[in-house]
């Protein structure tokens, strides 16, 4: 494959995210297939396509910039991110799930974790469902690490999830830039290329954890901190459409002791946790939401179980999971 | 006497003048926040208070499902703090019934902040109320970016009481 690489100054680009225009420029919605069509290249092109570069994420005040490398293996991917500013902290993605690394006082701490996908591998796999809950509409050509792009407006069809505008390489359909905008088409977050080469073998050193001096692709073994749910004790009533539960898992949280039923519903790119344990205690309901609005999440009672329903995703989707909560043998509300 | 009313519960139709007065705005600031006060401790109060603001939507044409001013007063003086005789809350005094049988029910949040965005703010209810903690939040925040996008710290939230209420 033939390689292209493309670089533009960290500087440059933190400028670039923040001067970003909310509106594209897009034209009317693709028909249904070849709007399907169009993120199912994408989403293929995030794991199919072997490519190594450094990307910047910026969410309100923060920025963070890590880099990535990646390179097919089968169907699957193998990939590697690693946080370049802030606690070392790097993750591995393979076939057989997802393990984080992080350097804690000279020691590594791996947590395994239940999803695969960053950026840009923002996508499902079956990304073609996703028309039924988005348009899709082709924008403007744009250029991200030097690199010419597609830009690529995927908006919701209700009030149920955030929109994005993506930037699909021109070669490959790989997204170089993803953009998370709400109703009004104002950014909540960014992510974008600052260095990128497609093609060829990625270099398989690790940028990260330098300490470790491992530097092979094999997974570390994942502690053993998840297992199923034997008997559930609460009930869905309803979700919002096109969600639905991909996960359900008993884990223990970060700091954090004893176990909580983490679930987590979605769409294919929006993703909604819901945890579970044992309400100590009655409590008041709590509403949280995060300075930009991104994130939304509340605390609730449910029977005797305390619910905290959270995710990167509008309040009437948070909303409707919440009030959709049943005690199983139980309907009282709180 | 002003001071009278003060010291002692008013007479019902005293009271059910001020409720007017104060739906309408013609109170002072003081006599206002007496009058809150004093619905704070006064279920049968907050209930007819209730009407008044139903009746008053339904004149002025406003859907109560859309508009939700009225459920948003009630939900503000649920949350009055108690400034007199700090007793426990007590669930079942919540005015909703009149609400409940208008039309099928449905339930929604109904949100008091401490620090009200413009289109959640109760004009009525002014008192500052300390902002609910939930600093064990973090725990759950860092397990959900499994999936997020972006790291969010405890600090960059910001939470309110929700409650749940019963609304046409």
């Amino acid at each position: 494959m033939t390689q292209r690489r493309a670089r533009m100054p960290a500087g440059m680009l933190a400028g670039c995210l923040a001067l970003s225009v909310p509106g594209v420029q897009a034209a009317d919605p693709l028909p249904p297939q070849e709007a399907a069509a169009l993120l199912q290249r994408m989403s293929d092109a995030a794991r199919r396509v072997a490519y190594e570069g450094v990307f910047v994420m910026q969410h309100g005040a923060s920025m963070q910039t890590l880099s990535i490398i990646n390179r097919p293996v089968g169907t699957a991917k193998e990939s590697r991110l690693a946080a370049m500013d802030g606690i070392e902290r790097e993750i591995r993605c393979s076939e057989t799930g997802s393990v984080s690394r992080i350097m804690e006082g000279g020691q590594i701490k791996l947590e395994k974790r239940l999803n695969s996908r960053y950026f840009p591998d923002l996508l499902p796999p079956n990304a073609a469902t996703l028309t039924s809950w988005y348009h899709v509409k082709p924008g403007e050509r744009a250029r991200v690490a030097g690199l010419d792009c597609r830009q690529i407006e995927v908006s919701p069809k209700d009030e149920f999830r955030w929109g994005y505008v993506l930037c699909a390489e021109q070669g490959t359909g790989l997204p170089l830039k993803a953009m998370m905008v709400n109703a009004a088409g104002q950014p909540l977050m960014q992510y974008a290329f600052a260095e990128i080469r497609i093609g060829g073998l990625p270099r398989v050193e690790s940028r990260g954890l330098s300490k470790t001096g491992q530097t092979d692709w094999t997974m570390p073994p994942a502690p053993a901190a998840m297992r199923p749910i034997m008997l559930e004790t609460v009930s869905v009533r309803n979700l919002p459409p096109g969600f639905s539960r991909i996960t359900a898992v008993k884990r223990q949280l970060p700091n954090k002791p004893g176990e909580v039923e983490h679930w987590v519903f979605s769409d294919g790119l929006t993703h909604i946790s819901l945890f579970l344990e044992p309400a100590l205690q009655p409590f008041e309901s709590i509403r949280g939401q995060s300075k930009q609005g991104m994130i939304n999440m509340v605390k609730r009672q449910v029977g005797a179980m305390q619910a905290t329903i959270l995710g990167d995703a509008p309040w009437p989707a948070i909303e409707a999971i919440a009030m959709g909560l049943e005690a199983r043998g139980d309907t009282a509300d709180r | 006497m002003h001071s009278q009313s003060e010291q002692q519960p008013a007479p019902a139709d005293s009271r059910h003048e001020n409720l007017s007065a104060l739906i309408d705005g013609e109170l002072s600031d003081a006599m206002a926040r007496i009058a809150i006060t004093q619905l704070g401790h006064n279920p049968a109060d907050r209930a007819r208070l209730g009407e008044y603001l139903a009746i008053g939507d339904a004149m002025r044409g406003l859907d109560a499902r859309h508009d939700g001013f009225s459920a948003r007063v009630m939900a503000a003086l649920e949350n009055q703090p108690v400034l007199l005789a700090p007793v426990p809350k007590k669930r079942e005094s919540r005015p909703t019934l009149w609400l409940a049988a208008a039309t099928a029910a449905a339930i929604t949040w109904v949100v008091w902040q401490s620090n009200p965005r413009d289109d959640l703010a109760v004009p009525l209810a002014s008192v500052q109320q300390t902002a609910p903690q939930f600093d064990e939040a973090s725990p759950y925040l860092a397990a959900h970016q499994d999936f997020a996008q972006a790291v969010i710290s405890t600090q960059e939230m910001r939470f309110t009481k929700a409650s749940l209420e019963i609304r046409p």
